[in-house]
């Protein structure tokens, strides 16, 4: 019978140490995901950026020789990321797909002009540069028009800027918030140890004797929490990438490895901090007002 | 004076602003077996409790195992306790660990380092409170007696010059508490001071010694009124 009821003691014991883990870990994880949505949301917004253009239509009677060169000039420039040429028989094609009707028969003749799709570079997605080239190439004597729709560049701009400052808001609530709810976690673990630890100190023991075991416990669980926080985002980081190829492209090594070395850091010193000033509160508080 | 292990000049005892005792006056000396007596509330726990430093000594002067109790810094507190045996009524074993382990705690944290040693007194210490091959149990797997015996094991395992006792045989049957007082008059003989809180009047006729009875906010040395 003692036997088994030791069992369910020491089960106990291992079961509050599971809880600290499994709160801490969790904790780290959200943060870590955080972390990873910051890394992302740069090279999103990015990708989203660059995916805005403008489209330079040819004058019909444009050579050939004239639209290469053109086309030539643009892919020299610095806000060019990739050019794209749309012949007038590709567009006539493209835009009958689109209809889903023979138009240039019903016509009698393609009134579409041939073009170049420019995609820009990210740093250029700006309703002013935008306008500045595009009013350049306007000179161009072989340029029908410049076409790009200048509210969508505002509106997507404007766009990425909010979500940019929510998600910074959001992770810095987030930090803040993980920081409490380790600290409370281990607090919770500790406050049920108070006996404890007055008790060591009636049998003559020093602070720092008391302390060191608890601290020690700490810094153990902060390392195993992070190491079970980095597992599962090792798991979504690998999940996001098999669902979303995409994903690769923005693959920095470095940075991931950043913020997993910060989600293991911040995991150690909180709990290592927090065990500490919590050991020692207890050790200062009279018998009395352990009740 | 010399002998005093226990030395009270004009003390008074407070549990932080409300005054338990005044004008406290005693000595103790080595080898010495008092009993502290008075009804409940009467403030034989907050003497205890001062002696071993778990609260502060505003009032008077008060000495006690070469340590002065009036301006003890906090950092000589475990310097005191490791100089006395302290048991105390609701037993306060670390439950988180064995009996041997709570010897050893104390002993690691009053400095013993050899193994072999520790080892040699924790058995030692647990064959004279009579519990021998005890050490590998809980101390919720335990019987009240047994915990009590290894509360006074953890009290001699220093080899202290005084032990405090605060009703060692509260929890206790008459005959598990006749065993622990014939244990604790041994342990004095040896040459250690004993101050004793009871309750059980049945036990000090039996073995009688001189008291102390807390009454009126005073400690009175009956054995100072009967002479």
């Amino acid at each position: 019978m003692a036997l088994t009821e030791g069992k369910v003691e020491k089960s106990r014991l291992r079961a509050s140490y599971l809880t600290t883990i499994i709160s801490i870990s969790l904790v780290l994880f959200v943060l870590g995901l955080e972390g990873l949505l910051l890394l992302h949301a740069k090279q999103l917004s990015d990708f989203v950026k660059e995916n805005i253009g403008f489209s330079v239509y040819i004058k019909d009677d444009a050579k050939e020789v004239d639209i290469a060169q053109v086309r030539k000039l643009l892919d020299a420039e610095a806000f060019v990321k990739s050019t794209e040429y749309i012949t007038k028989e590709e567009a006539g094609k493209m835009m009958q797909e689109d209809l889903g009707e023979d138009f240039i028969s019903f016509l009698g003749y393609n009134p579409l002009l041939p073009s170049i799709d420019v995609k820009i570079n990210a740093a250029y997605a700006h309703p002013d540069s935008l306008k500045y080239i595009s009013e350049n190439l306007s000179h161009n004597p072989i340029v029908h028009e410049v076409d790009y729709q200048e509210n969508l560049v505002a509106v997507v701009n404007s766009n990425l800027k909010k979500i940019g400052v929510i998600i910074l808001v959001f992770g810095g609530l987030l930090l803040v918030i993980s920081i409490v709810l380790i600290n409370n976690t281990i607090r919770l673990a500790i406050f049920s140890k108070r006996f404890l630890i007055k008790t060591m100190q009636l049998v003559g023991a020093k602070h720092s004797f008391i302390t060191a075991p608890f601290v020690m416990k700490g810094i153990t669980n902060g390392i195993v929490s992070a190491f079970i926080a980095l597992l599962m985002l090792t798991g979504v980081l690998y999940y996001a990438q098999q669902e979303m190829p995409d994903l690769m492209k923005f693959r920095q090594p470095e940075l991931y490895g950043a913020l997993l070395l910060m989600v293991v850091s911040l995991g150690i010193l909180i709990s290592w901090f927090s065990t500490h000033i919590a050991v020692r509160k207890y050790l200062k508080l009279s018998s009395e007002d352990l009740y | 004076m010399e002998n005093a292990v226990i030395h009270i000049q004009n003390a008074n005892i407070f549990i932080k602003h409300n005054k338990v005792l005044e004008d406290v006056d005693l000595t103790i000396n080595k080898g010495e077996f008092v009993y502290l007596i008075g009804k409940t509330g009467t403030g034989k726990s907050s003497f205890l409790r001062t002696l071993y430093a778990d609260l502060p000594l505003k009032d008077g002067e008060a000495s006690v195992a070469g340590f002065q109790l009036n301006g003890l810094k906090i950092k000589n507190i475990p310097m005191l306790r490791r100089k006395l045996g302290i048991v105390f009524q609701d037993f306060k074993l670390l439950t988180d660990r064995n009996v041997h382990e709570n010897l050893a705690f104390v002993m690691k944290s009053t400095g013993w380092k050899d193994k072999a040693e520790m080892e040699k007194r924790i058995n030692a210490v647990l064959e004279r409170v009579g519990l021998p091959n005890k050490g590998y149990k809980m101390p919720f797997e335990l019987s009240g007696g047994e915990q009590q015996r290894v509360a006074i094991a953890r009290a001699l395992v220093n080899d202290p010059e005084l032990i405090l006792a605060d009703e060692p045989t509260g929890n206790l049957d008459p005959e598990t508490s006749e065993e622990i007082m014939k244990l604790m008059l041994e342990i004095s003989k040896n040459g250690k001071a004993i101050l004793m809180a009871t309750h059980d009047y049945d036990l000090m006729q039996k073995f009688p010694a001189r008291k102390l009875k807390c009454e009126g906010g005073k400690i009175h040395d009956l054995q100072l009124v009967n002479s």
